[in-house]
């Protein structure tokens, strides 16, 4: 049998970090989207409720069960850390012991991380402790109200010397750090680059306009949170948000002595439609996927599974199947990763980047939850229960506000 | 508020802000920044402080500070200002 899989590209993926609601790190992560288990119920981190709140009325969505101490990072850097920073740092920890770099040279190692305005709710509070009094804010929020924290913290721990920043992509965030990694792993700027997807901490603030905008459900289904996030189906009135982040090591193919890699990256393709509103683009969402593709050398047909960025949004997830319908990947396996997470924002795009690839290596392909009546039911969903399906090429798609679009093309290393 | 009970706050700020400390006996001859401190935790304990007290002064007031029983005299001196 011939290889589908063109050989033209080096960079590769070599490590994977997640950390969800439903499960931190990979195996429990893993188990949790075999399963189609869910971690949906009202919102009640502090912070994340308006001190007016009805509280028979509260958000719904999927929070971070307490996390753990990564090894080496210490008490005192933990006092100012955000949860973000906490997420960041944890998250990188097992995706950074899996791809073994501490046997890199640390200055050809780069990081970016995907997200910006990410420690909303940290922030929120802190306005609120300080308002009555703020000469007595600590000097350190100079430092920590910047998404670049994450930065600082991440590399304080581990020996990256490359470079390191943030890139602010909205809900496309994720993908797009993935993306940059390449590009600066391809560009021979460094041999390993890690991308983010920093976890959003959304406050009241960011809940109350996202849910008054519409994007944000589930006024629906408020008595029943594991029926609430349901993408791609007809009853769906939105994302549910859900904490997340998701780290991708990506690297030129032996540069240095690497484990085997996950995955060839293939193509990549983002977009702007110079719209800067919610509202997603047919045009942007088909210009990517031919983008990835054509980069890839793939014919649309041998596109064996989809991760689309399907949040339940009403009319983001029809636009994404007339898309992915119209570049000829009707016949793609298809899910939805959101079913179970929920919608990391800044973090989806990683998020989603780790469950394709656990998803490969595992041969089967997760549920999606809540798929009732689909919005078009010719696609081939995976459904109730996990499939099997062994597969070497998949497209994953993510979207952004502001008229972002971004695909990545992947194929199974071997 | 006495002397020693500034000096006790500073202690017990020090103690939050740098928790490997937790077992150390402070002596009004530590110097923070020779406990571990860096600048930006140094800043913190003494905004930490000062909050604790209800005394507000511009931090470059405190600076002349050598070590935490001079830290304490000059917080306890603004304090009683």
């Amino acid at each position: 049998m011939t290889s589908r899989l063109p050989d033209r590209h080096d960079a590769v993926i070599t490590g994977l970090g997640v950390t969800a609601a439903v499960g931190q790190g990979k195996k429990e992560f893993a188990s949790a989207l075999f399963e189609g288990r869910h971690a949906f119920a009202p919102l009640r981190r502090p912070g994340r409720s308006a001190p007016t709140a009805d509280p028979e009325a509260p958000f719904l969505g999927a929070e971070l069960s307490e996390l753990p101490v990564p090894e080496g990072v210490r008490a005192r850097t933990l006092r100012t850390a955000s949860l973000s920073a906490h997420a960041a740092v944890l998250t990188l920890d097992e995706a950074w012991r899996e791809a073994g770099l501490d046997d890199a040279d640390p200055a050809r190692i780069g990081l970016v991380v995907g997200g910006s305005n990410v420690q909303q709710r940290e922030l929120t509070r802190l306005h609120a402790r300080h308002a009555d009094q703020p000469a007595y804010l600590r000097p350190t929020y100079g430092l920590t109200f910047m998404d670049t924290d994450l930065c600082g913290i991440c590399t304080e721990r581990f020996p990256i010397r490359g470079f390191a920043h943030t890139l602010g992509g909205a809900s496309a965030s994720g993908l797009l750090a993935v993306l940059q990694a390449v590009w600066a792993v391809r560009s021979g700027q460094v041999d390993v680059c890690v991308a983010l997807g920093a976890l959003m901490d959304l406050s009241y603030w960011e809940c109350q306009a996202f849910s008054a905008m519409g994007a944000m459900g589930s006024h629906r289904f408020a008595d029943d949170p594991g029926a609430a996030c349901r993408p791609f189906d007809r009853q769906r009135d939105g994302f549910l948000f859900g904490e997340a982040c998701g780290a991708v090591v990506v690297e030129r193919e032996g540069a240095r002595r690497h484990p085997e890699p996950y995955a060839r990256v293939l193509g990549l393709a983002t977009a702007v439609d110079g719209n800067r509103d919610p509202d997603p683009s047919l045009a942007g969402e088909i210009s990517v996927i031919e983008g990835a593709l054509a980069e890839a050398g793939l014919p649309a047909g041998d596109v064996e599974y989809v991760n689309p960025h399907g949040t339940g949004s009403l009319i983001g997830d029809e636009t994404e199947l007339r898309a992915l319908r119209e570049s000829g990947l009707g016949d793609a396996r298809i899910n939805a990763t959101k079913s179970i997470t929920g919608h990391g924002l800044s973090a989806a795009g990683a998020v989603e980047v780790v469950a394709t690839l656990l998803q490969m290596r595992e041969r089967r392909l997760h549920p999606t939850r809540n798929l009732v009546d689909p919005v078009d039911p010719s696609f081939r969903w995976v459904r109730q229960a996990a499939l099997p399906f062994p597969f070497e090429t998949a497209l994953s798609l993510s979207m952004g506000f502001g008229g972002l679009s971004s695909a990545i093309c992947l194929g199974k290393w071997r | 508020m006495s002397h020693q009970e500034v000096f006790d706050l500073v202690v017990k700020h020090t103690r939050e802000v740098v928790p490997e400390l937790d077992g150390h006996t402070f002596e009004a001859t530590d110097s923070l920044r020779e406990l571990g401190a860096n600048s930006m935790d140094r800043a913190d304990i003494i905004m930490m402080t000062l909050e604790a007290l209800s005394v507000s002064t511009p931090l470059a007031e405190l600076a002349g500070a050598n070590n935490i029983g001079e830290l304490a005299k000059l917080i306890h001196d603004k304090s009683t200002a």
